[in-house]
């Protein structure tokens, strides 16, 4: 590293204090636009196909029932839409990097959940946990996440995928498969024998009650409460502040331009200097870290946890990733973003519109995977990712 | 696989030696018939269920693995196979039901990990869900085998559920039906680079389970989470012969011996069809696949049309295997089709050695084993120890398959019986008049010139 | 006839023209060869006419058929294929099943055939490694058919891919770099095996080539692409003597030296020598 840094340092040209806040912020502009076009299209979407249906049902008025329940949609989409976002750029980050997808990275962010779980265990025995503040709690919690899950996609890398670099990918991705498993059953076996158990509830402290944003009359004496609940609103400021760190670190600091330089040409990299060997290590970690944050919020926000609950949120993520463009961090939470808010909605109203036909969260997952194989078919580049051409 | 030229062993080491000592004239089918005969004698002599009889068990399995690895003549390796599987074991199974179980699940998984090794050994595609096929051909048994297919076709509602002669009709719908799921499969997603294909394929399989617990409603088609009870068995048409012949065996023990010698008729077909295939075009083709996707093509091979193949061949083994599972449980539910099913028949076939016929048999029989026998046996003798319950092993399939498969990969990527292409049947009797010096010194030539071609590209 | 009419290929990547506006005819049985220093998109080229690339613009007739939108298996099996510059064995095949590989397109044997073994399909298999092994002597490999492909010798692997290339029966055969990285006993053999190509089994063979001995030794027309555009063709002394090759090759000045010097000297580049390469980093 040595020569680079030397070199980094005498060409050093200051960079305008404009031009680290486009790199920091200027993702997040993107996220925003995306959110919003996400609302405004969806919203639309459902309010005229329930136009459409109005008719056919007696029971309830279909106009009334969506509009009711859009906001609390809405910000459900939100909420997923952040989860996917920051468990996704585990999975770009290494694929950046490595051209590899790190299957166990949706039970580093499992192992998250469990840390906070077992965080708040360890406060309550000590007595201390009803009257703990909750946003120290949260910044405790997520904090120790991270290091934890940080660490172990460390020892992940070092244990099972650095032995297999050189082989064929087939070989590293099964490695990685066996990672993932090995991982689910190791932490139900600390789950069970430190008396957690599978079924797992994560006790916080008193959080308050939702925050209510405003109240939309409807058709009707009936009011539409927008409300919040404040888990789901840590959950999206305590994302949003990772995504900036994140974007900071590998858009403004020298060890992100390290990362990018190794995912650009490992052998050109290390050439240059640059310990290949550590940049990817500190890629895992960077990617287990937010992983880990993003279980420690989960575990906060849905409250129940188990050492399987890995594998889907994963797969989505990876889902996410893809349809951002995979090894694009900036695709990564745009893609995270438009898969919560599209889940969100499947779940929601697929089950209004078809009466309770289908049940809507079971087939959310089914829209999950069309959309990831819809996109690898038409536009495998994804959102944001540019178009690859084959190499001969 | 006859392999009746023996070969001089590398004079290096006592044990080579005595192989070679071992390799002349009668000593090794006196030595192997002996083996045989002392095993399957203590064997019957106690054929109660206990860790003794799991030892001889594991130990009979071994005579088969002695008689593939011994170069002896074919016409003794096949008296002798036929000997144990046929006459032995069936035997055996009706003394012990239990045994007669686990050879039968054996052999399931022996054909299950024979199409996995197509698709992943052969060709290189990475499937994780390949359970979902084994799920459609044993939702079809049982939809139409129970009265669950008159919600599909009211019409017909009087017909069903279908006479037991038509296992058989279905055990070639199950093969078609697989295959054609797979083709449905492979046509969107071949195109796809192989770690995306391994995540949709993972997709796949969760959808399939996640439809046969929800396809409830609007129409039942799979009575959802509960799943499908007193699925159809095959007929028991020669149960008049058997009781003419006076053999006292029961019903249960004679559909037992009927799956037992279903399964090792559709052993003994898919290894002769997956041997085959795998000598001709079409294994070469999926072989260069496997090896550079670009390469293949530019020398005419055509990619999707060849995978497509290689997954839905592999498919239509899980279509078939899925009714015989169907109509053996007679229960069938969602979870049963999970994914951890799908990484055990993957782990049978990273253990054996990918694209290795011998390695998916030897896979699928330690593993099954491992599952069925070892897991069981050592939870058994941990309860004596009171050794606290949430280390109980069977409970740890995950954790275990997991280091399986990071172990393989690490230490072992060949597998155990790893896939011998340089003497198959094809050019084997030609050897290549090269000394192994000769060998050697061109070996070193080759890692000279590597980091030069490392460059070059 | 022409065997190859390629007219007016263009190829972009991103804002890079790889290959701007090449024409190219080749009759049959004879040899060409493409020449050009390092990026200059021959193998772009290559890549367009085997149907690895699809070209942007332009339109290529084998044979009296048009190629663009083939598959490259189809190109393949119309009688077209090739050698690769970085040399892209199946490396954990034998020799021979690499050359059987080759063969694919020309063996028919259905599915149901090969699962039932039947005499026909038995004959067919029988006949292709009659055949593969005649390629194999072709090339002298054939006492080396059952090793792997990734312990052959440098050289044998190059000779090896075009036995795998002839596998398909090609009427045309393109070579990447055949002779690149070998030494001058290697080299001359490869240079006399492309020669028996088209005087033993007649078939046409286009090469890139670096090494200028070999291509003006053998070549009977040549084609000089720089920058992706083709910018001088002919027969070997008219290109020794081109003022523009020897500019693409050595620079201006050069180019003018050399014209008050005397012409017969070639410039003979050393291959290595130009700008950098971005197919280099390819793979």
């Amino acid at each position: 590293m040595a020569v680079g840094v030397d070199a980094d340092k005498k060409i050093k040209v200051q960079r305008s204090v404009g031009m680290i806040l486009k790199e920091v912020f200027g993702p997040l502009l993107q996220i925003l636009i995306y959110i919003l076009i996400c609302t405004v299209s969806l919203s639309l979407f459902v309010v005229l196909v329930a136009l459409l249906l109005r008719g056919s049902r007696e029971d309830i008025d279909l106009l009334q029932s969506t509009l009711i329940i859009l906001p609390q949609v809405i910000v459900d989409g939100l909420v997923r839409g952040f989860l996917f976002a920051t468990i996704a750029l585990g999975y770009t980050m290494v694929y950046g990097v490595l051209e590899f997808i790190n299957f166990a990275h949706g039970e580093i962010f499992m192992v998250g959940a469990f840390v906070v779980a077992g965080f708040a265990v360890g406060l309550a025995s000590l007595g201390w946990l009803e009257g703990f503040p909750p946003l120290l709690f949260v910044l405790f919690a997520v904090l120790l996440g991270m290091a934890v899950s940080g660490l172990l996609a460390m020892a992940t890398e070092r244990l099972a995928y650095r032995p297999v670099r050189g082989a064929p990918r087939l070989v590293a991705l099964i490695s990685a498969i066996g990672a993932s498993l090995f991982l689910q059953d190791f932490m139900r076996m600390i789950a069970l024998a430190t008396g957690l158990g599978f079924n797992v509830r994560v006790q916080t402290p008193d959080f308050g009650d939702p925050l209510q944003i405003a109240e939309i009359p409807i058709v009707g004496e009936r009011l539409a409460v927008v409300s919040i609940d404040s888990r789901a609103l840590i959950f999206i400021v305590s994302a949003t502040i990772m995504l900036i760190g994140l974007n900071y670190l590998v858009n403004v600091t020298k060890l992100g331009k390290a990362i990018r330089a190794v995912a650009q040409d490992r052998p050109t990299a290390s050439l240059m200097g640059i310990n290949v060997n550590r940049i990817i290590a500190l890629t895992f970690l960077i990617g287990g870290a937010l992983g880990g944050a993003a279980g420690v919020l989960f575990g906060i926000r849905f409250g129940t946890i188990n050492p399987y609950i890995g594998f889907l949120p994963g797969l989505k993520a990876f889902t996410a990733a893809v349809l951002g463009g995979i090894g694009n961090i900036t695709g990564a939470m745009v893609g995270g973003i438009v898969l919560g808010f599209l889940e969100a909605f499947v779940a929601s109203y697929l089950s209004l519109f078809t009466e309770g036909a289908f049940a809507g969260a079971n087939y959310a997952d089914i829209a999950a995977f069309s959309i990831l194989i819809f996109i690898l078919i038409f536009r495998p580049s994804g959102l944001l990712g540019e178009a690859t051409t084959q190499k001969v | 696989m006859a392999r009746t030229d023996t070969q001089p062993s590398n004079p290096e080491g006592f044990l080579n030696m005595l192989r070679a000592e071992a390799g002349r004239g009668m000593i090794p089918y006196l030595l192997v018939t002996a083996y045989a005969l002392i095993v399957t004698t203590l064997l019957l002599i106690d054929p109660a269920t206990s860790l003794r009889t799991d030892i001889l068990f594991v130990l009979f399995l071994g005579v088969m693995l002695t008689l593939y690895k011994v170069p002896l003549a074919a016409g003794y390796k096949l008296v002798m196979a036929i000997a144990l599987l046929g006459i032995a074991m069936p035997y055996f199974g009706t003394l012990n039901p239990f045994y007669m179980d686990v050879a039968t699940q054996v052999g399931m998984f022996v054909v299950l990990a024979l199409g996995l090794n197509i698709v992943v050994g052969m060709a290189g595609l990475l499937d994780l869900g390949y359970v979902a096929f084994y799920a459609v051909g044993a939702y079809l048994w049982a939809i139409f085998s129970t009265d669950q297919a008159a919600n599909i076709i009211p019409r017909l509602a009087d017909s069903f559920p279908l006479a037991p002669e038509w296992f058989f009709i279905f055990l070639f719908l199950g093969l078609i039906v697989g295959g054609f799921t797979g083709v449905l499969l492979g046509l969107p997603v071949l195109r796809l680079r192989g770690d995306y294909l391994a995540i949709v394929t993972l997709g796949f399989g969760e959808v399939i389970r996640v439809l046969a617990t929800n396809l409830d409603r609007p129409v039942n088609i799979t009575n959802g989470a509960q799943g499908i009870k007193s699925i159809g068995r095959p007929p028991l048409f020669f149960e008049p012969w058997v009781q003419a012949l006076g053999v006292p065996l029961d019903r249960s023990q004679l559909y037992q011996l009927y799956f037992y010698f279903l399964v090792l008729v559709v052993v003994v077909v898919m290894i002769v069809v997956v041997y085959r295939l795998n000598n001709s075009r079409i294994g070469r083709a999926w072989a260069s696949i496997r090896e550079d996707e670009t390469a293949a093509i530019a020398m005419g091979v055509p990619l999707v049309r060849m995978k497509l193949l290689a997954f839905a061949v592999g498919a239509s083994f899980a279509g078939t295997m899925g009714v015989i599972f169907a109509s053996k449980q007679l229960f069938i539910n969602p979870p049963t089709f999970d994914l951890i099913r799908s990484i055990n028949i993957l782990a049978m076939v990273i253990l054996g050695g990918m694209g290795s016929i011998p390695g998916a048999v030897l896979g699928a029989t330690l593993v099954t084993l491992l599952n069925l026998q070892l897991l069981p046996r050592v939870a058994r003798e941990l309860s004596v120890l009171d050794v606290p319950s949430w280390l109980d092993p069977t409970q740890y399939q995950r954790m275990l398959f997991g280091m399986l498969l990071i172990l393989m990969t690490v230490f072992r990527p060949e597998g155990l019986l790893p896939e011998d292409r340089r003497r198959q049947e094809l050019h084997g009797q030609d050897e290549s008049a090269m000394p192994d010096t000769l060998l050697e010194s061109e070996q070193q030539q080759a890692d000279v010139t590597e980091p030069d071609v490392d460059i070059q590209t | 006839m022409a065997l190859l009419e390629a007219k007016n290929i263009t190829k972009q990547f991103g804002g890079l023209v790889a290959v701007n506006d090449v024409t190219l005819t080749i009759e049959p049985g004879s040899i060409i060869s493409v020449i050009g220093p390092n990026g200059a998109g021959k193998t772009t080229f290559f890549n367009v006419l085997t149907g690895i690339y699809k070209p942007d613009r332009g339109k290529i007739i084998f044979d009296g058929h048009p190629l663009v939108n083939l598959r490259p298996d189809q190109i393949t099996a119309r009688g077209i294929c090739r050698t690769f510059q970085n040399i892209r064995l199946f490396h954990n095949m034998t020799v021979l099943e690499n050359v059987l590989v080759g063969m694919h397109s020309r063996i028919r044997a259905p599915f149901w055939s090969i699962i039932l073994r039947t005499p026909g399909m038995k004959h067919e298999e029988r006949e292709a490694i009659e055949r593969a092994r005649h390629l194999l002597a072709f090339v002298n490999l054939d006492n080396k058919r059952d090793e792997l492909a990734k312990n052959l010798p440098y050289g044998d692997q190059r000779r090896l891919e075009i036995a795998r290339a002839l596998g398909a029966n090609p009427k045309m055969i393109l070579l990447d770099e055949p002779t690149a990285g070998m030494n001058p006993h290697e080299t001359a053999s490869a240079t006399k095996i492309i020669q028996n190509l088209r005087d033993d089994l007649g078939v046409t063979v286009v090469l890139i080539e670096h090494d200028m001995r070999v291509v003006m030794s053998i070549s009977e027309r040549i084609s000089v692409i720089d920058y992706g555009t083709k910018i001088a063709e002919g027969g070997p002394e008219e290109i020794r003597a081109n003022p523009h090759v020897i500019e693409a090759y050595l620079g201006k000045g050069a180019a003018e030296s050399s014209k008050s010097a005397a012409p017969s000297h070639p410039p003979d580049p050393p291959a290595e020598v130009g700008r950098p390469d971005p197919e280099l980093r390819s793979q």
